[in-house]
C-alpha cells in the first residue's frame, strides 16, 4: 500500500508544484517546505488532493511539518491515518 | 505542539503586534487604542459562545503568530436567515517558523458553522489560499474604480503619498485645474467637468444615520443574496464608521428625486484636493447612474481630486460610459458550502463588499496614535 500511496504523492507533487518537470530528482527526504516546493497555498491543495485521494480526514493539527514536509513523512501519515 | 485557538483577551498585545507590523507595516510598537479597538471590534461585538468567532495560531512556545478576525453579519438568501463570517484581517508571522500556520488558521474557520465565509481586502497570497478551500473570487466584485476629477490635484496626491511635504502645493494644484478646466468640454478620464444632465432633476442632501438606517432596508431588497442588519447593527456600524483619520471627512448623503422619494445614498470620505475613498454606493435599480452622477457632484463640489472605490456589479452597467478607470488591488473571495450561495454572487445577485465587509470599521482607514 505505501509503495502506491508514495507513487501517488509524487506523481501530484511532480504535476502540481513542478509543473510535469521530472528532470529534478525527488527523494524521499527531500523537504518541500526548505525547497520552495510548497507553500501556505500548495498545502491546502495537497491536502485536500490526501482527504479526497486516500479518503482520510485531515484534522487542522495534522498540518505540521512533521506530517507533511517530505514525501516519505507524507506516506508515512497517509498509512498511520489509514490504521485509525 | 502548536494549535489553533479562540482569540481572547490576553492576546490582544499579541494581535496588535501583527496588525502593526503585517497590515500596517510599522515598527512602532502597536499603541494601547488600537488594542482597545480591535477588542471592541473583535471580542466585545461577540455574543457569548457563538461558534463564529476570531481564531489565533498559537506557535508551540506560546507565542500567537497568526490570528484570523471574525466579523459574523447576519445575510438573508431569498428570505432564508443565513449567518455570514466576514473574515477580512488576516494575518501571520514567523513564516519561516511555521510555514502552514496560514493555512491551518483559514481551514479551521472556513470549517466554522457559517453559511458563508467572505473578506473584500484579500491579497493575492491570501487569494491563492482562498481558492484551493474552493472558495470563488469573481471578478465584478473585485476590482477597483477610480474617478480622476482634477488632474493636477490627483497627480500632486499621487507624488504626494512618496513625499508628503508636496500636499503644500494642493491650493496651486486646484486653481491650476480649475483654469485649465475652463478648455474644452466633455468629460475624459483625466477631468471631470459638471454638465446638465438628467441627475439635475435629482438632488442629495446630508443625511442622518437614522435616515440612512432608515432607508438600507428598500435599497438592499433587489439583491437575492443580502445583509439582514437590524437597525441597532446597522447604528453600530455607523458609529464605528465617523472616524476615519487617514481618509478624511465623512460625508453621508441621500439622493432624492423631486417628489421627495429617495432613490439612493453614499458614504464616502475625503477632504479639499485629496482621493476620495467611497465605502458605498446604493440605488434603486435602474438609478445607479444617478447616484453615480450626483456623488461626481458632489466630490467635485468638495473640491476633491478624484474618487475611488470597490466595484459592485450592480453599479458596473452605469460606471461604463462615466470615464471611470478600473484597476485590480485586492480580491472579495467567497467561501460556501452550498454552491447556491456561491452561484448566486458569481452571477452578481449578491451584496458585497463596503459596509457588507470591514468598510465601515476604523480598522481600515483611521490612525490610533
Amino acid at each position: 500500500m505505501s509503495e502506491a500511496t508514495r507513487t501517488d504523492i509524487r506523481t501530484f507533487i511532480i504535476d502540481n508544484f513542478l509543473f510535469g518537470d521530472e528532470s529534478q530528482p525527488l527523494p524521499d527526504d527531500l523537504s518541500l517546505i526548505d525547497n520552495d516546493l510548497v507553500d501556505s497555498t500548495g498545502i491546502l491543495e495537497l491536502v485536500s488532493f490526501i482527504e479526497e485521494h486516500f479518503e482520510v480526514k485531515i484534522e487542522d493539527a495534522d498540518i505540521v511539518p512533521a506530517n507533511l514536509d517530505t514525501i516519505g513523512k507524507i506516506v508515512a501519515f497517509i498509512d498511520r491515518k489509514r490504521v485509525h | 505542539m502548536s494549535e489553533i485557538r479562540l482569540f481572547d483577551e490576553g492576546d490582544l498585545p499579541a494581535v496588535a503586534g501583527l496588525f502593526q507590523r503585517r497590515l500596517r507595516k510599522q515598527k512602532a510598537p502597536a499603541s494601547p487604542s488600537l488594542q482597545a479597538y480591535l477588542k471592541t471590534i473583535f471580542l466585545d461585538r461577540r455574543e457569548a459562545d457563538d461558534p463564529i468567532a476570531s481564531k489565533v495560531h498559537v506557535r508551540a512556545d506560546g507565542r500567537v503568530s497568526g490570528f484570523l478576525g471574525v466579523l459574523p453579519m447576519p445575510m438573508e438568501f431569498n428570505g432564508e436567515p443565513l449567518r455570514a463570517a466576514v473574515c477580512g484581517t488576516f494575518m501571520v508571522d514567523g513564516h519561516d517558523d511555521d510555514p502552514f500556520a496560514g493555512a491551518r488558521l483559514l481551514r479551521d474557520v472556513l470549517s466554522g458553522p457559517q453559511d458563508l465565509s467572505f473578506s473584500e481586502t484579500s491579497n493575492d497570497i491570501s487569494t491563492g489560499m482562498w481558492r484551493k478551500m474552493r472558495a470563488i473570487a469573481p471578478p465584478s466584485y473585485c476590482l477597483e474604480w477610480l474617478r480622476v476629477l482634477r488632474p493636477a490635484a490627483f497627480g500632486l496626491e499621487m507624488a504626494a503619498g512618496r513625499l508628503g511635504a508636496l500636499r503644500v502645493l494642493r491650493p496651486l494644484a486646484i486653481s491650476v485645474d480649475a483654469l485649465s478646466g475652463r478648455r474644452g468640454e466633455g468629460q475624459s478620464w483625466s477631468r471631470y467637468r459638471p454638465t446638465a444632465d438628467k441627475a439635475d432633476g435629482f438632488s442629495d442632501t446630508d443625511a442622518s444615520e437614522a435616515e440612512f438606517i432608515a432607508l438600507v432596508p428598500e435599497l438592499l431588497a433587489p439583491f437575492e443574496l443580502r445583509p439582514r442588519w437590524s437597525s441597532v447593527q446597522l447604528e453600530e456600524m455607523l458609529v464605528h464608521s465617523r472616524r476615519k483619520a487617514l481618509h478624511g471627512e465623512r460625508v453621508l448623503r441621500i439622493v432624492r428625486a423631486r417628489t421627495g422619494k429617495a432613490v439612493g445614498a453614499f458614504l464616502y470620505y475625503g477632504d479639499r484636493g485629496r482621493v476620495g475613498r467611497v465605502v458605498q454606493i446604493m440605488a434603486l435599480p435602474g438609478l445607479e447612474g444617478i447616484v453615480i452622477d450626483r456623488l461626481l457632484k458632489n466630490a467635485y463640489e468638495r473640491d476633491m481630486a478624484a474618487l475611488r472605490g470597490r466595484v459592485q456589479p450592480a453599479l458596473l452597467d452605469a460606471m461604463l460610459g462615466r470615464k471611470f478607470a478600473f484597476v485590480h488591488a485586492s480580491s472579495t473571495v467567497l467561501h460556501s458550502r452550498r454552491p447556491e450561495l456561491l452561484k448566486t454572487v458569481a452571477a452578481g445577485h449578491g451584496f458585497f463588499n463596503g459596509l457588507a465587509g470591514e468598510g465601515w470599521t476604523r480598522l481600515i482607514g483611521d490612525r490610533f496614535d
